[in-house]
């Protein structure tokens, strides 16, 4: 007992100190005040509330209203907002005044107001990719003899002006360890025998994604591409240094060489003081004129190193060595080497006048079943062949360019050989614009028995984003 | 598959199976204090940054002192100096644009655009001449991010010189007051001589002045110059005759006696505007080295501010 007693000691504080915080008379008529505030702000939140649900009933009657005046398909994108608004649009009410919404017709007053048809990015919105467009349109003049036997530089577009390569370009960072590319280009296929078969062709030229932070310095593509092999393989047909790409280039792999590969590439810059670069990569091989297997079952391996000797200002020195492999449609094997060379100088200070000199030389080995007659079986014969071509140029000022280049190829597989001399001259108002006139004469023996003297004119521009230009 | 395809793709899986192993181990405890290998993409940021990490390190610069960084061709040799580089300082605008793809030829991912190794110098500056309206190539080849010749006025450098100091303590807190110690030593000499090129001048405060690229404008702010116009209205565009004859007419009513040419741009427009303008020609490097003397960007400094008065000077 004595025990519960002591226990029960702080009751009596307990409630005296609570007792200290009960309201007096004072305090009682300030609770009253504070009751019928809160009974006020109550009263004012329901009607707020009740205005505000009004306004919602009404809103959503709108909505309905709008939705059941569209049609049951996804609706058309809006197009893009005007041109250039410096500041996102206000929201504005749907029962404002201003042009009613009346369905999937504009009205005139729309159709009449001036509008930027393709908006990607604006002000405040940041495209997260590059995009560039370029043109390449083209001109071959050559004699009428030509046009008929239609083996001029550009068969079958012979005294006609053509696109060869309009391509749009996307390209960006993937995320940080990525980057991608996307081209598509359209250019006109060569004609059928009547000038009605003129037909535009769009293709992907590119779509791949490169790998930045592999282990070990290593980078690798993936997808479809233009592969490492040889001087201008990666060059595209609207950055080349002449209007054509070399006889042998296109005698040994096709008017645009080697592009639109589908595989896999890695490459290696070795820590040395001095640039090297060694590459490989194996591809389908859907190159016809050169491979045309198409199968990772016999994949077109391509292998190649690079070097650079800088000399600061006496110019610089890359120098490179490439194997391509594959197999052929005959189901032969087919290998070229290539060993390229170009030498640039330019001006200390503005870099011009810039002078530059470049070459490549192919030799193809190729196995080839030749077709038998009544007297002898069909055989399986080896052709060891090569070509090479040879290019200078001034550039006299950024504008201002002039050069000549040479060819010297046999064919592939047939028998013949062929030359030509191409001087040229360029024009390049700006960066992303130009404009080049190229004489070109050629003589052939064998196969391409001839002589042709053909004239090119191309104009070129970009819009747009466009990578930096390379050595 | 036959041999030289199944070897392709031995060769390609066992480079890659090995990138992988020794991705994977870890790196060894190299010396302590190892040199700062830097690299800047253009001659004024590889003197500032020298400055800044005076013997601490190795800093190499992408681009030959008195190339026009407007019109640079990418190199092989600009990979290895990246491949071997451990920070890039670059403009962060887009005169220096090039470097990312050389960056991605290196195989060096720790100089990406975006990774903590590297160095934006125009960060925290207050830039000039950012196009409003519509940009587009109509204007030439505009920098829509503003004007990046902000090295020209020293009045930046506490800015720039403090992006670079943090960035590279940022990657080696080890360094951080060392380096701190050479940009404040650097900062000093540069006000010192500050004052010196605002005294020489002081006397051509509101001198009207014509360039031929829109180099100067931060120059111009730092002297109290007024520019007048630029030759090449359009970057990367040689100007129309039209506007030549307007800007001569311009220089003429407004007294404009200098026409300033960056000397990487060919002499021919700007002398016949100076002549046709009654007005002198100066010729000025734009960024350090291009002058034998003037590697240091104090150095710079002192020819162009001379180079300037002494133009201003000439009745």
């Amino acid at each position: 007992m004595r025990m519960h007693t002591a226990g029960l000691w702080p009751l009596p504080l307990l409630l005296l100190s609570m007792a200290s915080y009960l309201p007096g008379p004072a305090q009682a008529q300030d609770v009253d005040a504070v009751r019928q505030e809160l009974t006020a702000v109550r009263r004012q939140l329901d009607s707020i509330r009740e205005q505000y649900e009004k306004r919602l009933r009404e809103l959503t009657d709108r909505l309905e209203q709008l939705e059941t005046r569209r049609p049951a398909a996804t609706p058309a994108p809006s197009p893009a907002p005007a041109a250039a608004a410096p500041t996102p649009a206000p929201t504005v009410p749907l029962t404002a005044a201003g042009p009613a919404p009346t369905g999937d017709e504009p009205s005139l007053r729309e159709m009449l107001s001036p509008r930027q048809p393709f908006a990607l990015a604006q002000p405040g919105r940041t495209l997260l990719f590059d995009i560039g467009v370029s043109g390449d349109f083209v001109t071959d003049f050559t004699s009428r003899n030509r046009e008929r036997r239609r083996d001029g530089t550009f068969a079958g577009r012979e005294n006609r002006f053509f696109p060869r390569e309009v391509e749009l370009g996307l390209f960006g960072r993937v995320d940080p360890y990525a980057s991608a590319v996307v081209r598509l280009s359209a250019g006109e296929e060569p004609a059928g025998l009547e000038p009605s078969d003129q037909s535009l062709s769009v293709k992907v030229d590119e779509a791949n994604l490169t790998l930045l932070a592999l282990p070990l310095g290593t980078t690798a593509r993936l997808g479809v591409m233009r592969p490492r092999f040889g001087t201008l393989n990666v060059v595209h047909q609207d950055d080349l240094p002449q209007i054509d790409r070399p006889n042998v280039l296109s005698r040994f792999f096709g008017e645009e060489q080697l592009d639109g590969e589908k595989g896999v590439e890695a490459f290696w810059v070795l820590p040395l003081p001095v640039y090297n670069e060694l590459s490989i990569g194996a591809f389908d091989g859907d190159n016809e004129v050169a491979f045309g297997r198409g199968t990772l079952r016999d994949p077109l391996v391509i292998g190649r190193w690079r070097t650079f000797f800088e000399f600061e200002e006496h110019g610089g020195l890359q120098l490179d060595l490439s194997a391509a492999s594959g197999i052929a449609t005959d189901a032969h094997r087919n290998t070229i080497l290539a060993l390229g060379a170009k030498y640039k100088w330019a001006a200390p200070g503005s870099g011009f006048p810039l002078f530059t000199i470049a070459g490549e030389a192919l030799y193809a080995m190729r196995t080839v079943t030749t077709e038998g007659d009544d007297t002898t079986p069909p055989r399986d014969r080896r052709f060891d062949r090569w070509g090479a071509y040879l290019y200078g140029q001034w550039d006299l000022n950024r504008r201002w360019a002039f050069g000549v280049r040479g060819d010297w190829t046999e064919l592939a597989v047939e028998r013949g050989r062929e030359w030509a001399v191409s001087p040229y001259l360029q024009f390049k108002p700006s960066e992303f614009l130009r404009f080049r006139a190229q004489y070109k004469h050629t003589e052939g023996t064998g196969a391409v028995e001839r002589v042709a003297n053909e004239f090119f004119l191309q104009g070129t521009f970009i819009l747009g984003a466009h990578p930096t230009e390379r050595f | 598959m036959r041999g030289p395809g199944l070897l392709a793709l031995g060769l390609i899986s066992t480079v890659t199976v090995l990138a992988g192993l020794f991705g994977a181990l870890p790196t060894p405890d190299l010396a302590a204090e190892p040199p700062l290998r830097v690299l800047a993409t253009l001659p004024d940021l590889w003197s500032i940054t020298r400055s800044i990490v005076g013997d601490l390190g190795r800093v190499d610069v992408a681009t030959r002192p008195g190339q026009n960084p407007h019109d640079l061709e990418i190199r092989p040799s600009q990979i290895v100096l990246v491949k071997r580089a451990e920070i890039l300082v670059r403009n962060g605008l887009e005169e220096d644009a090039w470097i990312d793809p050389v960056v991605e030829s290196s195989g060096n991912p720790r100089l990406l655009r975006g990774s903590t190794s590297v160095i934006e110098a125009a960060q925290g500056l207050a830039l000039l001449k950012i196009p409003s309206g519509r940009v587009d190539r109509s204007l030439g080849d505009v920098h829509p991010s503003g004007n990046p010749h902000f090295t020209l006025d020293p009045g930046t450098m506490p800015t720039v010189s403090a992006s670079i100091a943090d960035g590279l303590a940022r990657l080696r807190p080890d360094l951080a007051s060392r380096l701190e110690a050479n940009r404040r030593e650097f900062l000093a000499r540069v006000e010192s001589r500050f004052q010196r090129w605002r005294e020489v001048l002081a006397p051509y405060r509101g001198a009207r002045v014509v360039s031929y690229h829109d180099s100067w404008p931060y120059f111009y702010r730092a002297y109290g110059l007024i520019e007048l116009g630029v030759i090449e209205d359009r970057p990367g565009v040689p100007p129309t005759p039209q506007h030549l004859v307007s800007l001569v007419r311009q220089m003429k009513e407004q007294g404009a006696r200098v026409v300033v040419l960056e000397s990487w741009y060919p002499p021919d427009t700007a002398t016949a505007v100076a002549r046709l303008a009654g007005a002198k020609l100066v010729v000025i490097p734009q960024s350090p080295g291009a002058v034998p003397g003037t590697g240091d960007y104090i150095a710079h400094m002192d020819h162009v501010v001379t180079a300037l008065a002494k133009a201003l000077a000439d009745p």
